[in-house]
């Protein structure tokens, strides 16, 4: 939690608001310019490439050895090397190699990884689904829990029930989530021996169907609720506060006045008001969900693109590295700018707010 | 607006067991060379991994180095890294907020933009990008998670400050001819400390964690003695019996340390925020 999700207090209907903006394309293109945030998002991506590219480059000795990492140095020929310098265009001034790489980029070219022998998104989409599949269902999980505690422990506000709850999140908000992934591994995989210890599917296990299905689950299980158990937490808490400022409201008043069952006020007059928060606040915990979902996966060595960065870190297969957290971040600020923009469309208080 | 920010944090149990979470940590980190009779690096006389004994409370590594030693000697770098990006950040963040608000114009509509654009970029993945390359030591790791941690204070310190310069007092010193540099130093930053407070302490959260983060990632400074490290060397070991007395211990101290940074944090935010005032609630 933050003092930024207090202050994103409004929003509105999310799925509606996408599909409208997929409806007219050109109509969205004109809002979000004028709303500023396309610069925004612009200018995030030009820092990253930037980024990106000095950083190798700044690094004291061979920078062909800072772009392509010690195991290139393993493969390399004169030959070679006279490739690379030239792909890379390490002969040329620094600002027609900024125009190399860009170009290269815009084709899809993220480099070579010496160490896996392939191009760099062929290893990574090979990584990807486990990611999407671990962070994904984190993401879905952790909300509706979310959700159901916090209107629950909003309503009661006050109760030994809301009491118990907020301490008990409080505590686990401020826990990391590798170590809460160490601590299933270490109950759940060590001592009881009931989950697996790592990976995602058990190897040469050959199977089918159900059982794939149920083989699949049981390795997902203990880092999935590593991560819902953390990420939980930001999602209660702004339910309920959402729900305690819902609360307030006069109408609130008005259908206690006209008798409504105090149910109906709980779950169709207060809950469903203070969803709206909540639901635009769900792709700003990404980022988090994210970079938790990479720590978690090097915990139970789960294959997705946490694992492989943490191993390209260790074989300083700098080509990888960059690919994959350019990729990352990619993929996060295009999700952040869909609920931007979808937010800004539903609610123009928020566009207005600056 | 007038919040005493150690009363409000004093006043809940939340607070308090924060303050006391982190006091602990705090005193192990201050005191460590009292604690231990080894120096953290110091290969011991015990034989590798042996259990707790009153020589080692915690143990021995895989290097006979004392557990416990490095466990207190790791608070040292943690609190380190917490209170310089307390510090660094929170100072970018009010000096930046603050003349935005005052100045207002093109220059506040440059520095938001730049806010707004870092705002959106995941703050923990280019600290890893740029951590792989400079493998960073302590100073440059309280600048690296500075320079990403800022802009979500300015931003606030910013509302907070527009808020305060229409009040009463500060027209009223205007009305006196008093400059920019007097409004901001005597009327403006003084009210702005309960909300600095606030930021600098989640800053300070949040660089602990990414401290352990970048450490457990093995990218850190590797002569840095630091729980992030002992849990990624100590990770590889869980097939012994040795997880009870390292990584367990470690695991440990950087969660009392993050827990209770969150909640002294959370009293501090419930004070800042009128809609959750609630007289009913203690």
């Amino acid at each position: 939690m933050s003092m930024d999700d207090l202050s994103r207090g409004s929003g509105g209907w999310i799925d509606y608001t996408i599909a409208r903006a997929i409806e007219w394309p050109g109509k969205a293109f004109s809002l979000l310019c004028k709303g500023g945030i396309l610069a925004n998002y612009i200018i995030a991506i030009l820092i990253i490439l930037s980024l990106n590219f000095l950083l190798p480059r700044m690094m004291p000795g061979d920078p062909l050895q800072a772009i392509y990492g010690d195991e290139a140095l393993v493969a390399m020929t004169p030959q070679l090397e006279a490739d690379l310098i030239h792909r890379f265009g390490l002969d040329l001034s620094i600002d027609q190699q900024f125009i190399a790489y860009l170009s290269a980029l815009a084709h899809g070219d993220l480099g070579y990884s010496y160490y896996y022998g392939e191009s760099v998104s062929q290893v990574i989409l090979a990584f990807l689904p486990w990611t999407i599949l671990l962070a994904g269902s984190a993401m879905m999980i952790s909300t509706a829990i979310g959700l159901l505690l916090g209107m629950e422990s909003g309503y009661r506000r006050g109760q030994p029930l809301d009491k118990l709850l907020l301490a008990g999140v409080i505590f686990l908000s401020g826990l990391p989530d590798f170590f809460i992934g160490i601590l299933l591994l270490i109950v759940f995989g060590v001592s009881w021996r009931v989950l697996p210890l790592s990976g995602a599917l058990t190897p040469y296990g050959d199977l089918h169907g159900t059982a794939l299905a149920l083989d699949l689950l049981r390795h997902l299980a203990a880092p999935l609720a590593a991560l819902v158990i953390v990420r939980m937490t930001s999602t209660y808490l702004l339910t309920r506060n959402s729900m305690i400022a819902t609360l307030g409201e006069r109408y609130i008043v008005t259908a206690r006045g006209k008798g409504c069952s105090e149910r109906r006020i709980q779950y169709m007059h207060a809950g469903r008001n203070s969803l709206l928060p909540v639901v635009t606040s769900v792709g700003l915990h990404l980022p988090n969900i994210v970079t938790g979902a990479l720590f978690v996966e090097i915990v139970f060595a789960y294959p997705g693109v946490g694992w492989l960065l943490y191993n390209s870190i260790l074989s300083r297969d700098y080509p990888l590295i960059q690919g994959i957290l350019l990729m990352v971040t990619l993929s996060v600020l295009t999700v952040n700018m869909a609920v931007d923009l979808a937010y800004r469309r539903l609610d123009p208080r928020v566009g207005n707010a600056h | 607006m007038h919040i005493d920010p150690l009363g409000e944090v004093m006043g809940r149990s939340t607070g308090r067991i924060g303050l006391l979470l982190l006091c602990l940590m705090v005193g192990l980190a201050l005191f460590a060379p009292m604690l231990t009779q080894y120096s953290p690096s110091q290969r011991t006389d015990a034989s590798p991994f042996s259990p707790p004994s009153k020589d080692h409370p915690l143990g021995t590594n895989d290097a006979r180095q004392d557990i416990w030693t490095r466990l207190i000697y790791g608070a040292r770098t943690s609190l380190s890294v917490a209170v310089g990006v307390a510090l660094l950040s929170g100072l970018i963040s009010a000096t930046i907020g603050s003349t935005s608000a005052i100045f207002g114009g093109l220059y506040d509509r440059f520095w938001m933009r730049v806010v707004d654009a870092m705002l959106a970029i995941p703050a923990v993945i280019i600290v890893i990008l740029v951590a792989t390359y400079l493998q960073p030591n302590l100073m440059l790791m309280i600048v690296l998670i500075s320079a990403m941690s800022w802009p979500g204070g300015a931003r606030v310190v910013r509302a907070q400050t527009l808020s305060l310069k229409e009040r009463m007092h500060v027209s009223a010193a205007k009305t006196f001819g008093a400059g920019w540099r007097h409004i901001l130093s005597r009327h403006i930053l003084p009210d702005l400390g309960p909300v600095l407070l606030a930021i600098m302490i989640q800053d300070a959260r949040a660089a602990v964690f990414m401290e352990a983060g970048l450490s457990f990632l093995g990218i850190a400074d590797p002569s840095m003695i630091s729980w992030g490290k002992m849990m990624q060397y100590a990770r590889v070991f869980t097939y012994l019996d040795v997880w009870k007395w390292w990584l367990l211990p470690t695991g440990i101290a950087l969660s009392i340390t993050l827990v209770g940074l969150s909640l002294i944090g959370f009293s501090l935010e419930t004070a800042l925020d009128p809609r959750l005032k609630d007289r009913r609630e203690a």
